[in-house]
């Protein structure tokens, strides 16, 4: 008998626990290699999906615009990521206004309702919005079909699980992303438009002035383009914690909640290292023209 | 009823569902209320829940609170260069984390992490029906379940708002002095030039009401979940976005009544 046998059978409480600590940065790994596994997939099969599965894409795209059952209560998706923009905007006028009527130069906040709002505040919340309506509907819903063994029995009649069920998602999630995030961002510049000049009474030219003067085509395109890698993130982010729930009900309820919480993190991640990379070096405005 | 009467039938069907949760929503808050002044309060219950709650959300919060802080402070600096008043730096940092950041961080988190929680933790005991098994017993399930939960998740709501507040500083002076060159005392001395006690006071409620709201939205769904697994996942999506529509509406509302009574007004 070698040592550490004698060992092992001596301490099986200490031992079960070193192997434990000591297999965390290995299921770390293994953990990252099934996420990039996943993606790696997910977006390879995207041209198949496109192929085979159009029909269930286009009612994806119905559905993820709308919203089934869960969000008609609230009015679907547009309207929820409309309302959760529109409350965005409205607060930056409101705070806006208010910080820099301290300082005596409230003219600006038209300048810093179209700077700050395409920059940070419209990717930022429309993002949280989507992960909240979207992402998390998709987890529920693979879940559901992960539990109840459905998606076993799509691989058991030679159907590809992952083309069909994530590849289409993530297509329909960059498609929807695209009239979704022109409506918030209208609807946060609408807001904050709103705020200042019918509710704080600045006349409407001062406001259009500066927030034309600021309003740049770069900053919108970019934003555009943050806002699809969101959903794309979103949905990949969703659409794996969903795919791989486990744990009967519970399980589904907990991975909703994950992955949310993931989302979450990703979202401020992938803001904040566009931002930085975009407008790091050179802020790209000149106040003083 | 066989269709009955066109449009009134239609209309009834389409709003009969949002009217029974309202209803139910605004039934149970009553009752959790009302559970306030029923002793003994459940200690146990709530301490257990609280540590839960913590443990689930702090580390979200600290991830989501520092990009989001240098994504802000960031910004806000450059427009303070360039305006030429850069050493306010501090004024800003202090507004942006006591008015917003620290509100807003805790609305995402407190909705997307503490109230999905408690959603998917409920919902699995009304799934497994153990919620009709204690009113078989006789106890209250929202004295018992309900009001330690949401008591927990407003207290611990205040706390994660003390959190990315304090993040918000430390990281608005690492990065505006190490990143962005802005002087050091300048910082520190202008921190409450903008920002003083009234702006701390409201952003404590806001995170107090934040809080209240989620706790009571994830204890409604979960109470009210029911067809299993698909479900529950539906319960928790609903849960989340209730309770981002709702807190971001209220945090319009706070905010605009916390701007009349801000510091130098």
């Amino acid at each position: 008998m070698t040592s550490s046998t004698v060992l092992r059978s001596r301490y099986p409480r200490a031992y079960a626990t070193v192997t434990k600590l000591a297999g965390t940065p290995n299921r770390f790994i293994d953990s990252v290699g099934q996420v990039a596994w996943f993606t790696v997939t997910a977006i390879g099969q995207i041209p198949h999906a496109l192929r085979y599965y159009r029909r269930a894409t286009l009612r994806l795209i119905a559905e993820i615009g709308m919203g089934t059952g869960a969000m008609a209560v609230a009015g679907g998706t547009i309207a929820i990521v409309g309302f959760v923009t529109l409350s965005g905007g409205s607060l930056i006028a409101i705070q806006g206004y208010a910080s820099l009527g301290n300082i005596g130069v409230e003219a600006f906040t038209g300048f810093v309702a179209a700077l700050v709002n395409v920059r940070v505040v419209a990717p930022l919340v429309s993002g949280h919005a989507l992960a909240a309506t979207v992402g998390a509907g998709a987890t529920a819903e693979l879940g559901a079909m992960r539990i109840s063994e459905e998606i076993d029995a799509l691989e058991v009649m030679g159907i590809k699980s992952i083309s069909y069920l994530v590849s289409t998602r993530i297509l329909a999630g960059m498609v929807v992303i695209v009239p979704l995030y022109a409506m918030s961002l209208l609807l946060s510049f609408l807001a904050a438009q709103l705020t200042t000049t019918v509710f704080y009474g600045q006349s409407t030219g001062t406001y259009d002035h500066y927030f034309r003067t600021f309003l740049r085509a770069d900053d919108v395109f970019w934003s555009f383009v943050v806002a699809i890698l969101i959903a794309l993130f979103v949905m990949i982010n969703h659409c794996y914690f969903g795919y791989n729930a486990s744990g009967g009900p519970v399980g589904v309820g907990e991975a909703v909640g994950v992955s949310m919480r993931a989302s979450l993190v990703a979202v401020a991640m992938l803001v904040l290292l566009s931002g930085l990379a975009l407008y790091g070096t050179n802020p790209n405005f000149n106040l003083t023209v | 009823m066989t269709a009955a009467a066109g449009v009134s039938g239609y209309v009834q069907d389409k709003l009969s569902a949002p009217l029974t949760a309202v209803g139910g929503f605004f039934r149970m808050c009553v009752l959790t209320a009302k559970a306030t002044t029923k002793l003994p309060f459940e200690w146990r219950e709530f301490v257990i829940q609280a540590w839960f709650q913590f443990r689930v959300t702090f580390l979200p919060t600290i991830a989501v609170a520092i990009p989001d802080t240098v994504l802000i402070i960031f910004t806000i600096n450059i427009l303070l260069v360039e305006f030429g008043a850069a050493d306010v730096s501090g004024a800003g940092a202090a507004l942006a984390a006591v008015t917003q950041l620290g509100p807003i961080v805790t609305v995402l988190v407190v909705a997307g992490a503490g109230s999905t929680a408690i959603c998917a933790d409920l919902g699995a005991r009304t799934i497994r029906e153990e919620i009709d098994a204690l009113e078989v017993l006789g106890i209250d399930p929202i004295h018992r379940l309900v009001l330690p939960r949401v008591v927990a998740s407003t207290f611990v709501a205040v706390l994660l708002n003390g959190a990315v507040i304090t993040i918000g500083l430390v990281g608005g002076f690492i990065f505006g002095i190490y990143g962005q060159n802005i002087s050091a005392g300048a910082y520190v001395s202008t921190l409450t030039l903008v920002t003083g006690l009234p702006e701390v006071v409201i952003s404590i409620i806001k995170a107090l009401t934040f809080g209240l709201i989620a706790g009571l939205v994830g204890c409604y769904r979960g109470l009210t979940v029911s067809g299993g697994a698909k479900g529950l996942g539906t319960a928790v999506n609903e849960t989340l976005v209730l309770s981002v529509v709702a807190l971001f509406a209220v945090n319009v509302v706070l905010t605009t009544i916390g701007v009349r009574f801000g510091t130098g007004n």
